[in-house]
């Protein structure tokens, strides 16, 4: 347990007899959400043991700054080995007055590319994100860096950003700024009972070239590979690219736009990844994709699946070895309230060149504790 | 090479025409519910409204999706309940639009819930006791006294927000108010025959209305606010002692009719699914017309009492 946490834990024992009612205003909003699981068997590219075990632990505390800012700092508690780890996934600053609707948001924070990458963990629903986002983001990729946005003053929804960051937490590298990305949203309703949002985003990983890192990249490839799925969640992705190229398409339908009796959603991604190093020729790359179908059938259920694919390129010295992962989950979720989910999943794996492509059956509960901010689309 | 610079700037400048209409060209308003479209309606007839939700969707689960995103970012005004109705969505809307002027403290955000005092606010509040918010009930919309309240509160904001129209404005509030108060000693006088009728409603929609006309809400089908209706709970409720005094089943339009016809099959008590606010369409196109609809069916089954399916015309099925 590291200082840290426990000076953050005191403060929200302090702040939490003031977290209701009124008078509480000038206290940030404090949110904590407890994820735990029961897993039957290891699987690959996974960042879940077998047998029980605790998720994504996260605590946060938000509230405006002034009229001008408001901030937000999560922190992440995670057991590695018996160990547990303390780390910021979020701590930063974002503008809410700037002119012509542009946004900036500073710090760190997670990165906007594709759809799932800006989400927290906690609104997914599977256990796991898709295995390419687990090779090529490390499921998630967050980093320290400068956002700008811009919403276009269309009639439609048409956004533009773009992200600089350190980079560090996807390769290691010497670059200042290792990390850019551009990203553009659009979206809009049909009718009444849908809507839609297209995405296209790319991904420049600066750190990627150069002899030194090279070295560095394979030698933590082959950490990966030994240790199984243990650190890649703290450092970054197993699998990099100096380009990565992002395509993402949701669509929801509600009878009469009530989400709340039913939905169904439906998204996809397309991730392709080249570049991958100095040895690289043009048909090495990495590339993957995910389709997945959720239905929310009455209020409180939900049952879905999900079919992913990846087909990566795993360097060794000056040449590169192919593997495959093939995914599909089904899974149904039952949520007592807003704040409450348990759910049970069974994830079949199908791997060439995964030696830990397993099959297994997973229990998981997320809850939501404190304030429960608003979720994006 | 100038000629086709020149051509970009053209687009350009013709993008952001199309998208952004000159701010003489009207007030761009965005109701979170109809409700407060209609009232923004009525004071403002030309205005280019939004609005975020329809009497066949529930408040509290809106997703902030881009549609929505896009109107608050081009919005003058937004017009919201507020008192936490909107938690799940309103703050994402409101940060990804990025609208300066709309935003919590700025003229440009008025939340009805701030004008009036609410019912049943709580000094202590847990998730165990289901959604209930620490501000008081939100679904004051129905209340004939705090309506004229709201909407003098707003048609003072829009003077704010378009000073070149507070004249109109303050006449249209005017005859507003007139008709107001007088389908006010309506509803009054209908009340009389209300007092002391009891029904069955599920969540706290139609709250506000039932307690001015003194018609009690004796039982819920919710376990706990915010909850769906569980069976051990409707069991419950059909052995309540209280169900003998219960005249009817009162339920929204966006709520499942299933739990409801559950009761109604067991008890004999009618079933009565009204919108839970207006439709833009007669006969509910309005404030006062839904008010009026609502007492007129609860008198109807004050007098006649007898089991059946009610359903006023314009409505929908609820699946």
């Amino acid at each position: 347990m590291s200082p840290l946490t426990l000076r953050t834990s005191a403060l929200a024992l302090a702040l939490a007899p003031f977290a209701t009612g009124q008078a509480n205003e000038l206290n940030p909003d404090i949110s904590v959400v407890l994820d735990g699981y029961y897993k039957q068997n290891a699987t690959a590219l996974s960042h879940r043991e077998e047998g029980f075990g605790l998720g994504h632990t996260e605590l946060s505390l938000s509230a405006p700054v002034d009229d001008l800012f408001e901030g937000r700092l999560t922190s992440v508690l995670e057991d590695h080995d018996g160990e547990s780890e303390v780390e910021l996934e979020e701590a930063f600053l974002q503008t809410t007055a700037m002119p012509w609707n542009l946004s900036v948001r500073g710090g760190r924070f997670l990165s906007q590319v594709g759809y799932l990458n800006s989400r927290h963990l906690h609104e997914d629903d599977f256990v796991e994100r898709p295995a390419v986002y687990r090779a090529l983001l490390g499921s998630h990729y967050f980093d320290d860096g400068l956002r700008l946005n811009l919403l276009l003053p269309t009639p439609f929804y048409w956004q533009l950003g773009a992200e600089a960051f350190d980079g560090n937490r996807l390769s290691e590298g010497d670059e200042d700024i290792g990390v850019y990305t551009v990203n553009t949203r659009f979206g809009g309703d049909i009718g009444q009972s849908q809507s839609w949002q297209a995405g296209l985003s790319y991904l420049r990983n600066r750190q990627i070239h150069g002899e030194d890192d090279h070295e560095e990249e394979e030698e933590h490839g082959h950490e990966h590979e030994e240790a199984g799925h243990d650190h890649e969640h703290a450092h970054g992705a197993a699998y990099t690219g100096e380009n990565l190229y992002i395509a993402d398409l949701v669509w929801k339908w509600s009878p009469d736009g009530n989400t709340r009796q039913q939905q169904l959603t439906l998204s996809g991604e397309y991730l392709y990844a080249d570049d991958l190093n100095e040895f690289a020729g043009s048909g090495d790359s990495h590339e993957g994709w995910y389709a997945s179908a959720v239905y929310q059938f009455a209020p409180q259920w939900s049952a879905g699946a999900r079919y992913g694919r990846i087909d990566l390129s795993e360097p060794h010295g000056d040449h590169f070895h192919d593997q495959v992962l093939k995914e599909t989950d089904v899974m149904l979720a039952w949520s007592h309230s807003h704040f409450s989910t348990v759910r049970l999943q069974y994830t079949h794996q199908d791997g060439e060149g995964f030696e830990d492509a397993d099959n297994t059956v997973m229990v998981q509960y997320v809850l939501s504790l404190g304030a429960h901010g608003a979720h994006g689309f | 090479m100038a000629s086709r610079r020149h051509l970009i700037t053209l687009g350009l400048t013709a993008l952001l025409a199309l998208g952004s209409p000159p701010a003489a060209a009207g007030l761009r308003v965005f109701a979170c519910e109809p409700e407060w479209a209609d009232l923004v309606r009525k004071l403002v007839p030309d205005a280019a409204l939004t609005t975020a939700t329809t009497a066949w969707q529930d408040p509290h689960y809106i997703e902030a999706r881009p549609s929505l995103i896009a109107a608050m970012r081009n919005a003058d005004l937004a017009v919201c309940t507020g008192a936490s109705l909107e938690a799940g969505w309103l703050p994402a809307l409101l940060s990804r639009a990025a609208n300066r002027t709309v935003r919590p403290g700025q003229p440009g955000l008025f939340l009805a819930a701030d004008q009036v005092t609410l019912y049943q606010p709580h000094d202590h509040v847990d998730r165990s006791l289901g959604d209930v918010h620490p501000e008081g009930d939100p679904h004051l919309h129905l209340d004939p006294d705090k309506l004229p309240r709201i909407a003098a509160a707003l048609a003072e904001r829009l003077a704010v927000i378009a000073p070149e129209r507070a004249l109109d404005i303050q006449r249209n509030l005017l005859q507003w108010r007139v008709q107001w108060n007088l389908k006010r000693g309506q509803w009054r006088r209908l009340a009389r025959t209300l007092d002391g009728m009891a029904v069955v409603v599920q969540h706290s929609n139609f709250g506000y209305l039932l307690r001015w006309l003194g018609v009690e809400a004796t039982l819920d089908l919710e376990p706990n606010p915010g909850l769906p209706p569980t069976a051990a709970h409707l069991n419950r409720v059909l052995r309540s002692a209280q169900l003998d005094r219960v005249q009817a089943i009162l339920i929204g339009s966006y709520q499942d009719r299933r739990p409801a016809d559950w009761l109604a099959e067991r008890s004999g008590l009618p079933v009565l699914v009204l919108p839970g606010t207006v439709t833009e369409e007669p006969p509910f196109e309005d404030l006062a017309a839904l008010i009026d609809r609502l007492v007129e069916t609860l008198v109807a089954h004050r007098q006649a009492g007898q089991p059946g399916d009610v359903r006023p015309m314009g409505q929908r099925d609820a699946d």
